[in-house]
């Protein structure tokens, strides 16, 4: 071979490669474009829906940011709630199918006809993960961490029992309880996660132990087997479990062998990571990936915050520009909520009726009273003195109607919802200023009654009276006297009856007559599941792993 | 060297102390107390929760007593506690320190070859154009945000080829490729710099002295150019240490890793006040620390910097 002719060959494969370089390098922006695209051996009839629960497999569940405190009372975070739902037990448990408190490790509960005195029968037989029995003893002692918080262990009283005063064992197996005042809600508090039953070893850690998943132990479906600090938590079953809420589908050890807690903070991977099937679930969809993964043969799962309000825009008056109710009512009047759906959310999410969930039991339907109506709007605001100005805003007495909203990023649309919002009050001649998703303009505006509204949705575990009431209220700030005194009330309500009556009158003024909540859309929790995971979630949107189960494994 | 030594350690721990009394009052400067902030993040909390947490962390004390009694156990090696985990911040810290140090330290490494294997390539390059194509590199590296380019890499790794993990689960590509993309980013200043001192030194008569006795390209480059150049671009990879930590944070989120990075975007966005102090503490003092480290090398570089250092060299201004 002569000189010349290696040359040429060499020539000849260095344009090869440079020309399958190029090819590979057409070939992943050709895949990168169609991307979101068809995943061809997922299509929607390949869901195994036949309801035979599959035993074994690993479960991988992909939360939306990390978290190191899993102290029970401080389990307010969905990050922290969904995993110790799968820890620990309550002596109660929300059945959202039925709207009502079932049974869990208390196999019989009552109330005392003024709502001071609750008594709780222990389930025989329970024990926790570290061997101790759950009987009365451990209950009574949980009672009084959660009542009144572990000074040494620098751990406070959980808000939901705050009127709480002492417990005491009676007979073998059953607790009294006595509170301070009557407290309607106190049964259903005990359903939360936040009341989660430890074992009394577990009372005794300092918070730094009381905090740490691995040292928790509790009664739960699953125990505690390993974690890589902010990466991953395994939890593996219990195979002796058998006391599950009465109703649960699966009443023994959970069908999974193990669940696997990831974190994938990154919002733009989360449709992506359930379709190269890298995890089963994942929390925190956004609702433009919906119909992608839908369209994949995935699952799109919204999970229903029944425990929780719907969200809303709470009001404060302290700057005055919202003191008339009249101007409040025009702005409620003045949301299209179904052009929110349409545009920045889906049909995962719901349209509030009221301050409370739809499947919340006491839950009353003001959507008629809530139809966008930006005619009657401008009329409300022309009768409460305030005129359009040149700009097209609204002022009264040199003052703008220019109103100011704040919120923490925890949702991810509470920002474009209230974009979008904006935009149809300054149809009405109102300036929106949107500092919704800036935390650190929250912590401050949160507690500042100038700052016109708050967007949020918070844990209201039986009425309103604990959220909105004069005593723990930094939702609406309200100064009404009436408005405070029903929530008093309601909190004291003897009987079911007077108490769904009480709950429907806070309702209406806070919906309607007062408009103190614009309300917007029930809190749900969108998930992303592949075409071989089975679960269900409780009233608090948690996913419940003892249930769950994958087909194939 | 004594002398020099004491004098640039002494500059260093006033340094750390300083920024710890800054952050100190930074806190004092906020609306409210860390208790209350941390409280108000979310759910509702009432006053006598708040007066009872700022009782067990000290925040109901004279602000004098605060601060000397936080710097007291700042001494003794304590540096609080994060509200948000219960934990000291300490352990908190140290939990995830060593993910970070490791992609830190990887990415750091390979900037530093890379700018040199630019340089070297650039310099050495016979074609005019490939010399233009590779100078043109840096302000590139420099100009593409790290999350985009890792979220670009994630995608087509990952969820388009499935050659790589979304996780961190070890493998050699779930280290490489966030390394990669934080290396590209910090090289990019190292390797400026040292391209511009690198031409400044051809300037210098002594590299005609060399070529007229016969030394070949890469031998100037290697055991003369590169050495004389080295002093301004290792006092810009000491400043990089900042870049570093902060395309950490980004790279972490991005690849979700655990680290510095997710405990910051942690302790701020859970408006965890002691926590944020810490880690202020600790990226002042690592930046102080290697920066230490740059001025301690110089002298082994260029032996004239002892001399004159009586008069102060101009690194103290570059830190």
């Amino acid at each position: 071979m002569d000189t010349n002719e290696s040359r040429t060959a060499t020539t000849n494969a260095k344009a090869k490669r440079r020309a399958l370089r190029l090819l590979t390098l057409m070939g992943a922006a050709a895949l990168a474009l169609s991307a979101c695209g068809a995943n061809p051996a997922g299509s929607a009839a390949s869901q195994v829906q036949d309801g035979t629960p599959v035993q074994g497999g690993t479960f991988v569940f992909a939360e939306v940011t990390p978290i190191n405190n899993f102290q029970t009372q401080a389990a307010r975070f969905y990050e922290k709630a969904n995993v110790l739902n799968s820890v620990l037990d309550r002596l109660t448990y929300f059945d959202a199918k039925k709207g009502e408190l079932v049974p869990w490790i208390a196999s019989k509960f009552t109330a005392s006809e003024d709502q001071t005195k609750f008594t709780f029968t222990i389930r025989p037989g329970v024990t926790f993960s570290d061997g101790t029995p759950l009987d009365a003893k451990a209950v009574q002692a949980n009672f009084e961490a959660l009542g009144k918080g572990i000074e040494g262990a620098k751990i406070q009283p959980n808000v939901d029992f705050s009127t709480y005063q002492s417990s005491r064992v009676i007979g073998e197996d059953q607790v009294e309880v006595t509170l301070s005042s009557p407290d309607a809600n106190f049964l259903r508090a005990t359903s939360s996660v936040t009341a989660g039953l430890v074992s009394p070893k577990t009372l005794t850690l300092d918070n730094a132990g009381q905090s740490a998943i691995a040292k928790i132990s509790g009664s739960g479906p699953f125990t505690f087997e390993s974690e890589k600090a902010d990466e991953e938590i395994v939890l593996a079953k219990r195979s002796d479990y058998a006391w599950a809420p009465e109703g649960a589908a699966n009443q023994g050890a959970a069908y999974l062998d193990k669940v696997v807690v990831k974190y994938l903070p990154e919002v733009a991977h989360r449709a992506g990571a359930v379709q190269t099937g890298q995890v089963d679930l994942v929390r925190g969809l956004q609702p433009a990936d919906e119909t992608a993964l839908a369209g994949s043969g995935n699952q799109v799962l919204p999970a229903k915050g029944i425990d929780l309000t719907a969200n809303m825009a709470a009001v404060r008056i302290g700057s005055g520009k919202l003191a008339d109710a009249k101007v409040r009512q025009a702005l409620q009047l003045g949301i299209d909520r179904p052009t929110l759906k349409d545009t920045v959310l889906s049909d995962s999410y719901e349209l509030a009726g009221s301050v409370l969930n739809r499947e919340a039991p006491d839950f009353t339907d003001f959507s008629a009273d809530l139809a966008y109506n930006p005619e009657k709007s401008k009329s409300l605001l022309e009768e409460a003195g305030w005129a359009v100005g040149s700009d097209g805003i609204r002022a009264k007495d040199g003052q703008k109607l220019e109103v100011t909203v704040t919120s923490s990023n925890n949702s991810v649309v509470i920002k474009p919802a209230f974009e979008l919002i904006e935009q149809q009050w300054r149809k009405i001649g109102v300036k929106l200023v949107n500092r919704a998703a800036d935390n650190a303009f929250l912590a401050t505006a949160m507690k500042d009654p100038n700052v016109e509204f708050f967007g949020t949705r918070q844990f209201a575990y039986g009425g309103l009276g604990p959220v909105f009431g004069p005593v723990t209220n930094t939702q609406t700030l309200n100064a009404d006297q009436q408005l405070n005194e029903l929530f008093a009330t309601e909190r004291a309500a003897a009987s079911p009856a007077a108490h769904k009556q009480l709950v429907a009158e806070e309702q209406r003024a806070l919906v309607v007559d007062q408009a103190l909540a614009l309300v917007l859309w029930d809190e749900v929790q969108v998930y992303g599941a592949n075409a071989k995971a089975h679960v269900d979630f409780t009233s608090g949107t948690a996913p419940v792993f003892q249930g769950a189960w994958k087909t194939g494994k | 060297m004594g002398p020099y030594f004491a004098r640039r350690l002494g500059q260093a721990l006033l340094v750390i102390w300083l920024a710890y009394t800054l952050v100190f009052l930074a806190v004092q400067l906020l609306p409210s107390d860390p208790v209350t902030i941390f409280l108000s993040a979310d759910a509702a909390a009432d006053q006598a929760t708040i007066d009872a947490m700022k009782a067990q962390y000290g925040y109901d004390q004279p602000l004098l007593v605060q601060y000397f009694s936080q710097l007291g156990q700042l001494l003794g090696g304590d540096v609080g506690y994060s509200l948000a985990s219960g934990q000291s911040v300490a352990t908190r810290i140290g939990a995830v320190a060593g993910s970070t140090l490791a992609l830190a330290s990887s990415a750091f490494v390979l900037a530093v070859v890379l700018a040199v294997a630019l340089v070297a390539s650039a310099t050495l390059s016979r074609s005019a154009a490939l010399k233009r194509f590779i100078t043109n590199l840096p302000p590139l590296f420099a100009a593409v945000p790290v999350f985009w380019l890792g979220l670009v890499l994630l995608q087509l790794l990952s969820i388009q080829l499935g050659v790589m993990s979304l996780f961190p689960d070890g493998s050699f590509a779930s280290l490489a490729v966030p390394v990669l993309v934080l290396a590209l980013h910090v090289s990019a200043p190292i390797a400026q710099v040292l391209l511009k001192s690198i031409t400044h030194v051809y300037e210098q008569p002594f590299v005609d002295v060399l070529r007229a006795k016969g030394a070949s390209p890469a031998w100037i480059f290697y055991r003369h150019a590169l050495k004389n150049a080295a002093g301004p671009a290792m006092t810009i990879a000491g400043i990089t240490v900042g870049t570093l930590l902060a395309g950490s944070v980004i790279t972490e989120t991005v690849f979700a890793r655990s680290g510095l990075g997710s405990v910051v975007l942690q302790a701020v966005t859970g408006q965890d006040v002691p926590l944020v102090q810490g880690l202020v503490l600790l990226t002042a003092s690592a930046f102080v620390a290697v920066n230490l480290i740059v001025d301690l090398l110089y002298p082994l570089l260029d032996p004239r910097i002892l001399k004159s250092s009586a008069h102060g060299s101009p690194k103290a201004l570059a830190a």
